[in-house]
């Protein structure tokens, strides 16, 4: 419980490091650019709208930075992000609609991945010097790949040319959304591409990692033991596996950033109605409370998908869960 | 001490050939290139031809060219982002190990925060207030993408730092008295240089992923020419699905082979570190020759008589009886 | 803890539940032998046994052409220091060896025990996957050096019995496996309590303790001890040898115990081979070995480590380190280090022959009764015949 502990006050303070690097940002770069973007408003919204968005930065230029500072973090903790001068509506209305496609994309995919990763590249790890290990090179190229790319030709080969998939969007257009099995068929229909495109640029670090770490615990002598034991293969390779996504797991902290952030653009890509769309609008639009409010966003999600890892992790290693060494 | 001797493994020769011929190309790529990579006199949208090897954009731009041309900014900026940002996870990283304490508490829970932090969004929001100037400066977005690309390379060098911190070889420049800068720099850091390595090419690997991105959704200046900016062009002309192909492939090819040569790198370096990973001894072609079975089994020793077997080595020592 | 309340004889009767240990079944896989290859109360017999490390030209030779052999409910010891190939030797006829290890040549068979249809005997070093599994465990099981890394550090200790009976006695129901579990913990004199531990949770003793239960766990017929208590304190070392003792003489079951102190072993094993460099140098009865060694190398062993009793004596230990298996000496591969090294020793290599008299072997020129070689005392002192290692007085001490 101590680590668990120890890891929400890391998360609490690296969520207010970017909450901070968030407020600090816009008023310490060069050029000032909440005045420059307020100029370009004047006259196209109303004054009210104009006082929402500066006080979503804290509030009128002439108080002192830390008087804005906390003004901002007020704000904040009442749920107020700003108004999206883009789209005019609120920064926290326009995020809820558009996080849950993220979530399900990015959950269901990294999942996917996560687990096709660790299983085959358990197997890698027993089999090596077997025939499966021409998969290696391949595993290494779609690494490397970046995600947006991959995602790209996908699209064209497999949506344009052959129209194995339909090509952009989250779900026909001829459906309204809602919880009937003609739109959740079509919603799946429409994820497929998506979602391949991403466990196929993620799955090859998961498998890869996972593969060495099977390697080295192959090597200790508990495995040994459980063939000593005369113990089944799938047991013996099971206990290998068990030890060996371990650290899998531990980097997992490091994994989700990354794996995030590169699947945000998969959905610029398709047309994916969810932050990485918005993002990108955001950003063209030069849309500064809409980038803010998503990159809180994001970095909330993230954490929370530590913990939940660290978690996972916490029930997986009982030596964790020791307070103290023998 | 060891010294650093990569295997020569089949992968880190043709990883260190791909990466060789990238560093050629960010040399003389701009020299090489036929046309300028904004002319746009040309034709739109060529199809790959003899004169126009890659084909041309719908401005009528030489694809070819804007590749050539492209590498020195991807490169440039990735390496600067890679070397920096190691720079800070040795100084950071060996800082914390070696001195521990309360330095070590900071610093480490420092490189916690931004391991935590998602460092993609994070270069997104600052690079989206920077001013359209310091876009175009590759000095300025490798500096922002080394900000956000430290903190792993740090971890991995603390730990071992702190396991080398109490070897002898360290322990007796302490007692010697030599300064701790001295022994941290001139005993510690060349032990740590396989992490150090590996840690270099992961970052130059996620430098290149993050300026590519951020020239991918626009927020590097268009003046520059990467291969970033480059896809940029292609998807905001909605090029996948026009089917020209010609105009998004060059460029994503060129980041996914630079990547694959870092990747292959990598595998070296880990194979050095991690003994255990080196395939043992021979290829399958003269396992099978010698009638062994193609990959060793554990809990089954292979037996092996078919072969000559193999003689007590005789060598003369220099032992002589006194009678 | 004592070891007297240990009672391993009330343990195997009333705590071990009724019909949880059946008769083994031998199974299709086992052939069935007659005549000359009949093996009676041998249990294992290994013959010409080499063991390469590496194959074709970085081929090193790690055992060179041994024979060993084992009755039923006896203890061999094998001696010598890290890399005489003592434990190479063993695992390569488990077939547990890792790879490059690879077995150039031998027979090992092992003596599963006779029946109606005769004696059932498995080819160890022709053995199928399949039939090998058959044997680990129920058969033949290992202790090795550290419980630690052996133990999967994930699972609870009540679990790896579990896994072990789950895999080989396939009838017994789950609290059948949990009361064997506890019984087998108890017999190496630990708490039931103990099963729901993790290996980390666990002390140093308590952990290979676990581990020698957990090789007894299918009343196996031999136990091999890979340096059991190497890595223990000298007081829990005691204790567990003598737990271990009490065990065996319960129990019957047959012993390897490898170790590079050869003082501990003559208290321990009914007989004793020396390896060095990868080849056998001595064999002879324990009693004979601690007394009258034969070999320079044996008598260096026993010279190495203190006595388990009697009267202290100066450690002398062996000058030199032990050989590059790669770059081994011409002649007799032990000559370097060899006080009494002669001309001969340093181009011809001594065979393993038979003392005349007597049942015992070694591999040295001196003991070839070469005209005007004379054996120096230390080296031709006759056994006495006083009594071997008693559980009994040892514990009582």
């Amino acid at each position: 419980m101590r680590l668990i502990g120890h890891r929400l006050a890391l998360y609490a303070l690296t969520l207010w490091v970017a909450i901070t690097v968030n407020f600090l940002l816009p008023h310490l770069m060069p050029g000032n650019p909440i005045q420059t973007m307020i100029g370009k408003l004047t006259g196209q919204v109303t004054p009210q709208e104009i006082n929402a968005i500066r006080l979503s930065f804290g509030g009128g230029l002439n108080n002192s930075l830390i008087s804005q500072y906390f003004t901002y973090i007020g704000q904040l903790l009442h749920g107020n992000l700003g108004v999206s001068i883009t789209q005019s509506a609120t920064v926290s209305s326009i995020l809820i609609s558009h996080v849950p496609w993220t979530i399900g994309l990015i959950g269901v995919s990294t999942i996917i991945s996560f687990l096709v990763g660790t299983v085959s590249g358990a197997l890698l790890g027993w089999t090596r010097g077997s025939r499966l290990d021409s998969l290696i090179p391949t595993a290494t190229f779609f690494q490397a790949v970046p995600y947006f790319f991959l995602g790209t030709v996908m699209l064209l080969v497999f949506a344009s040319n052959l129209r194995w998939f339909p090509v952009l969007g989250a779900y026909s257009q001829n459906l309204v959304p809602g919880w009937h099995w003609a739109f959740v068929a079509s919603l799946l229909r429409y994820g497929e591409l998506p979602v391949i495109s991403i466990v196929l640029s993620s799955v090859a670090g998961w498998m890869l990692g996972m593969r060495n770490m099977m390697i080295t615990m192959v090597a200790e002598d508990f495995v040994l033991m459980a063939i000593a034991m005369g113990l089944p293969k799938r047991k013996v390779i099971m206990a290998a596996a068990r030890n060996a996504v371990l650290p899998s797991i531990a980097n997992l902290s490091l994994a989700i950033g990354l794996v995030v952030s590169g699947a945000l653009l998969v959905e610029l890509v398709f047309n994916y109605p969810g932050v990485g769309d918005l993002l990108l609008n955001a950003i063209s639009g030069q849309d500064y409370p809409l980038i803010q409010g998503i990159f809180l966003c994001i970095t909330l999600t993230v954490l929370a998908a530590n913990l939940l890892a660290d978690l996972v992790y916490l029930l997986l290693d009982p030596r964790t869960r020791t307070e103290v060494a023998p | 001490m060891r010294s650093l001797r990569i295997p020569r493994s089949p992968k880190v020769i043709i990883g260190l050939s791909i990466l060789g011929f990238f560093v050629f190309l960010m040399i003389f790529g701009p020299y090489l290139a036929p046309f300028s990579p904004d002319n746009t006199s040309f034709a739109p949208l060529l199809t790959p031809s003899m004169h126009h090897w890659f084909g041309t954009t719908s401005l009528g731009q030489d694809i070819f060219s804007q590749t050539l041309v492209g590498a020195r900014a991807t490169m440039v900026v990735a390496g600067v982002a890679g070397l920096v940002a190691t720079m800070l996870s040795i100084i950071v990283g060996i800082s914390a190990g070696y001195i521990g304490g309360f330095t070590d508490d900071g610093l480490s829970l420092m490189s916690n925060v931004f391991l935590a932090l998602p460092g993609l969004p994070l270069l997104i929001v600052i690079d989206s207030y920077l001013p359209v100037d310091s876009r175009s400066n590759s000095l300025v977005i490798g500096l922002i993408i080394s900000l956000t690309g430290w903190a792993w390379g740090a971890r991995v060098l603390r730990a071992q730092t702190m396991s080398l911190r109490n070897r002898d070889f360290v322990e007796s420049s302490r007692i010697i008295g030599e300064k701790r800068i001295r022994i941290m720099f001139t005993e510690v850091a060349p032990n740590l240089l396989p992490i150090l390595a590996a840690s270099l090419l992961f970052t130059i690997l996620y430098s290149i992923g993050a300026y590519v991105t951020l020239a991918y959704i626009g927020l590097t200046s268009t003046s520059v020419w990467n291969w970033g900016t480059m896809l940029f062009w292609a998807q905001s002309n909605n090029a996948p699905l026009s089917g020209e192909w010609y105009w998004f492939v060059p460029p994503g090819i060129c980041i996914a082979l630079v990547g694959t040569s870092l990747a292959l790198l990598n595998f070296g370096i880990d194979e050095f570190i991690n003994p255990r990973l080196r395939a043992g001894g021979l290829s399958g072609r003269q396992r099978r020759r010698l009638g062994m079975p193609r990959r060793q089994r554990l809990g089954l020793t292979p037996v092996v008589r078919s072969v000559t077997t193999a003689p007590r080595i005789a060598v003369q020592t220099e032992y002589s009886v006194t009678p | 803890m004592t070891t007297d309340s240990m009672g391993v004889d009330d343990v195997v009767a009333t705590e071990v539940p009724p019909g949880a240990l059946p008769t083994t079944t031998y199974g299709p896989i086992v052939a069935t032998t007659h005549g000359d290859a009949a093996m009676g109360e041998r249990i294992l017999d290994v013959r010409n046994f080499s063991v390469d490390y590496g194959w074709g030209e970085n081929a090193v030779r790690a055992v060179d052409d041994v024979d060993v052999h084992l009755d039923r409910s006896t203890v061999l010891g094998i001696a010598g220091e890290s890399g005489s190939g003592k434990s190479t030797l063993v695992y390569a006829i488990t077939r547990l060896l890792r790879a490059p290890g690879v077995i150039r040549g031998g027979e090992a068979r092992f003596n599963l025990g006779t029946d109606d249809e005769g004696e059932h005997i498995i080819d160890l070093v022709n053995a199928s996957e399949r039939e090998l599994r058959g044997v680990r465990w129920s058969s033949i099981s290992i202790v090795l050096q550290s419980a630690l890394s052996a133990l999967n550090p994930v699972v609870r200790v009540g679990s790896q019995f579990e896994q072990v009976l789950k895999s080989h006695r396939k009838d017994m129901s789950k609290d059948q496996r949990r009361s064997r579990a506890a019984a087998l913990l108890a017999m190496v004199g630990l708490d039931e309590d103990r099963l729901d531990r993790y290996p980390h949770e666990l002390s140093g003793g308590q952990r290979q303790r676990i581990m020698i239960a957990l090789a007894l766990t299918l009343d196996p017929q031999l136990v091999i001890m890979d340096e059991p208590t190497t890595a223990l304190d000298v007081v829990t070392q005691r204790e567990i040898i003598g737990e271990l003792f009490e065990l065996r003489a319960q129990l019957g079951f047959a012993m390897i115990f490898i170790t590079h102190d050869l003082s501990l072993l003559t208290e321990l094993a009914d007989e004793i081979v020396v390896m060095y460099a990868g080849a056998l140098v001595e064999r002879a009865s324990a009693r004979e070995l601690y007394e009258a060694p034969r070999h320079p190398y044996s008598l260096g062993l026993l010279n190495s480590f203190p006595p388990m009793h009697g009267e202290r004596t100066e450690l002398t230990g062996i000058p030199g380190s032990p050989p590059d298996l790669a770059h081994l000496p011409t002649g007799c591969s032990f000559h370097p280090r060899c006080p009494y090294a002669m001309a001969r020793c340093t181009n011809e290599t001594p065979p393993l022959v038979e003392i005349k008299g007597s049942d015992r072997s070694v591999a040295c020129w001196l003991h070839v009764g070469d005209a005007g070689v004379a054996v120096p005392v230390e080296l031709s002192r006759v056994a006495t015949g006083t009594k071997k290692f008693d559980p009994a007085t040892e514990v009582a001490r």
